[in-house]
């Protein structure tokens, strides 16, 4: 069994297909996805997914890469989306010649402008001095946001018109689907220039200050000045992905710089997985997917989010792309299929253990804030699971089943650990 | 020539407490100079005052004739001189060639670049190869540093001290915690590796002191009290009282 990595054998050749390979899958699956999910509303959520993603990349480059916890990152996401919808609005009303599909790079650089100036006093300690600083910034900016109501147009924001400006090839930017392209197009390319920055000399020294400030310094950097220029890249495509927003969604308003925001990039990005490249891309994905979908059928979807968050954080810190990672190796060993029984069988208690516990969340929400007289309740809307929130009979059944679901998983436990230290154990040993 | 390291009535008060009290210290270049003396006698901290870790109290220090005192650790360490810690210093979540690679990066001219790929860079890699030969880690590049045995991670972290070519090198107890057999293998690197340049080691194993040292300095209570020759200094009555708090002779 070889044990180069496949990162290793291919540096060999004039191409490096492990590298190139994954950017040329995304660029492939981005430009079919519209073609299988062509609605308005699945449009709207790859929307969303893609400026997540580039968002999530860009605080990635911080926490990840940086070792830098920032509270307050909605920032500059936000500054440089409502610095895109005033473009917007000078493109409609003075006719100023700017096309849609450049705005997110005047995103960009408002974003900087904003991290090269906060950056200045904020870099100068990482940890909880940093953390602190951002926090300060976000909830001071948010407040500014209800304050300076020319710029940030108060409590219901600021809106514009993206088809306003010059065509691009005969593009107007009216239909989403168009938008969607421009979006992917801007994901991939700040994916990439991301992904360059991160192997470049600074961006490699980012990852030393994050493990050894002090060692850095004794290779000749300066630890302050290295978190600084992380910060500014990072401020930078944070605003791309404002401007994004901007021309998504054609409005911004306080809730796109405030800490809510910053707090759930913080999320996407941990559930992800801080480690890896993809991490936050994958955070992004599974983010919205159940923001979107959940939000369908349940109103207590943030709920399931946070317990989801805080189960990831206890039991996988490394994240949803730790998760998969940590299968690189039974797969290396050949034995990844062992594992596809054990997981099926866990799955079973596991489920069942999850949706008694959702059901019972559920059911306790009803009966505690449906309208009186309004007994009846339909289990994630659906028609067909409809029981009266008042009797006892569903209660029951939820609790039996968190209980058979736990006691299971627990008997199940030691069977998935063993089958688990198998896989990952060479077969001559 | 000037002197590699000068130190001209050197203090450093911590508070109430005088940890330095007037240290004059010049080490010619090239000399490999050990500094001895019993515990919580200022070594690491005189080594933090030369390094830019701590500010001085009171004196001057020069690395090759220039004031350094003031300046930052980094600013130092472009001028030439590379220091290892007495706790592991190195960059645990990186793999062994990245942190050679990080410790070449300044000192081969990329400085603060965020658009040269360093992956692509023939020369950078050759010389982080070289340097993985040298410490006899070639073997385990791509493993993360954070797992590597404890003599490897110390002999990681002379490669990274030495990589940036500075002209003088700072060890702190390069040897605190090993075998006889890894402590043997490390003063064989040191010395290879040093070829040429100065180097100010503390250090308390005085086996390795006196194998390895052109010249020795005793600290006792932030005072230089003796500072020559290894057989003067091991002759010398003040020492053996002050270091061992007896007259016997001192264990080679």
């Amino acid at each position: 069994m070889s044990t180069v990595a496949p990162s290793e054998a291919a540096r060999k050749g004039p191409v490096n297909w492990a590298l190139l390979l994954p950017w040329l899958a995304a660029i492939v699956f981005l430009a079919v996805m519209p073609l299988i999910f062509a609605s308005n509303s699945a449009l709207t959520i790859m929307n969303q997914m893609a400026i997540t993603i580039v968002f999530a990349l860009a605080y990635n480059m911080l926490l990840g890469q940086g070792g830098m916890l920032s509270f307050g990152h909605a920032v500059y996401m936000g500054l440089g989306g409502f610095f895109c919808v005033h473009l917007m609005g000078y493109v409609e009303n003075y006719e100023w010649q700017i096309p849609t599909p450049i705005l997110p790079i005047f995103g960009g650089l408002f974003g900087l402008i904003f991290a090269i100036v906060i950056g200045l006093f904020s870099t100068r300690r990482a940890g909880t001095v940093f953390a602190m600083i951002s926090l300060g910034v976000g909830e001071l900016v948010a407040a500014c946001s209800l304050i300076v109501v020319a710029f940030f147009g108060g409590e219901e924001g600021v809106s514009g018109d993206r088809t306003m400006g010059p065509t691009v090839f005969g593009f107007d930017f009216a239909q989403k689907i168009e938008v969607y392209y421009l979006t992917a197009i801007w994901l991939v390319i700040s994916a990439l220039a991301m992904f360059f920055f991160s192997r470049t000399p600074v961006g490699r020294l980012a990852n030393a200050v994050r493990d050894n400030p002090e060692r850095a310094e004794f290779v000749g950097y300066s630890a302050r000045f290295v978190r600084y220029y992380s910060f500014c890249a990072s401020g930078f495509f944070a605003g791309i992905a404002g401007g994004l927003f901007a021309i998504n969604f054609e409005i911004l308003t306080e809730e796109n710089l405030n800490l809510v925001t910053s707090g759930s990039v913080l999320l996407v990005t941990f559930l992800g997985g801080i480690g890896f490249f993809v991490g936050p891309i994958i955070g992004a994905i599974v983010f919205t997917l159940l923001q979107t979908v959940m939000s369908l059928y349940t109103d207590i979807w943030q709920l399931y989010l946070g317990g989801l968050f805080v189960l990831t954080v206890m039991f996988f810190p490394r994240g949803l792309a730790g998760l998969l990672f940590m299968h690189w190796r039974p797969h290396q060993l050949g034995k990844l299929g062992t594992l596809v029984v054990p997981y099926a069988r866990m799955f079973v208690p596991g489920a069942v253990m999850i949706l008694g516990f959702a059901g019972f969340l559920e059911t306790a929400f009803h009966a505690r804030h449906a309208a009186q007289g309004n007994e009846v309740m339909k289990l994630f809307k659906f028609e067909f699971l409809q029981y009266d929130s008042h009797s006892a009979l569903p209660w029951i059944l939820f609790v039996a089943m968190m209980v058979a679901g736990a006691y299971g998983c627990r008997r199940l436990a030691p069977g998935l650990k063993a089958a688990w230290d198998e896989a990952n154990t060479a077969r001559s040993a | 020539m000037p002197a590699a390291i000068e130190l001209k009535g050197v203090t450093k008060n911590f508070g109430m407490a005088e940890i330095i009290r007037g240290v004059d210290l010049a080490i010619p270049q090239g000399e490999r100079h050990a500094i001895i003396g019993p515990n919580g006698a200022g070594k690491s901290t005189l080594f933090n005052l030369v390094t830019g870790k701590y500010e001085l109290t009171s004196g001057e220090i020069r690395l090759n004739g220039e004031t350094i005192s003031g300046l930052q650790p980094f600013e130092i360490n472009r001028r030439g001189l590379s220091r290892s810690f007495q706790i592991t210093n190195i960059f645990h979540n990186m793999t062994v060639f990245e942190n050679v690679r990080c410790g070449l990066l300044w000192s081969m001219g990329y400085k603060y670049s965020f658009w040269t790929p360093v992956n692509t860079q023939k020369k950078l890699r050759a010389r982080a190869e070289e340097l993985l030969e040298q410490i006899n880690l070639a073997d385990r590049r791509n493993v993360v540093a954070g797992v590597l045995t404890y003599a490897e991670q110390r002999a990681l972290e002379i490669a990274i001290t030495i990589a940036g070519g500075a002209s003088v090198i700072m060890l702190d107890e390069p040897t605190a915690g090993m075998s006889r057999s890894e402590t043997s293998a490390m003063v064989d690197l040191i010395r290879t590796v040093t070829e040429g340049k100065t180097l100010v080691v503390v250090e308390h194993d005085l086996g390795v002191v006196f194998d390895l040292a052109d010249k020795i300095s005793v600290l006792v209570y932030g005072e230089i009290i003796e500072s020559g020759l290894p057989d003067a200094v091991r002759a010398s009555d003040r020492v053996q009282e002050a270091y061992l708090g007896t007259t016997h002779e001192i264990e080679h």
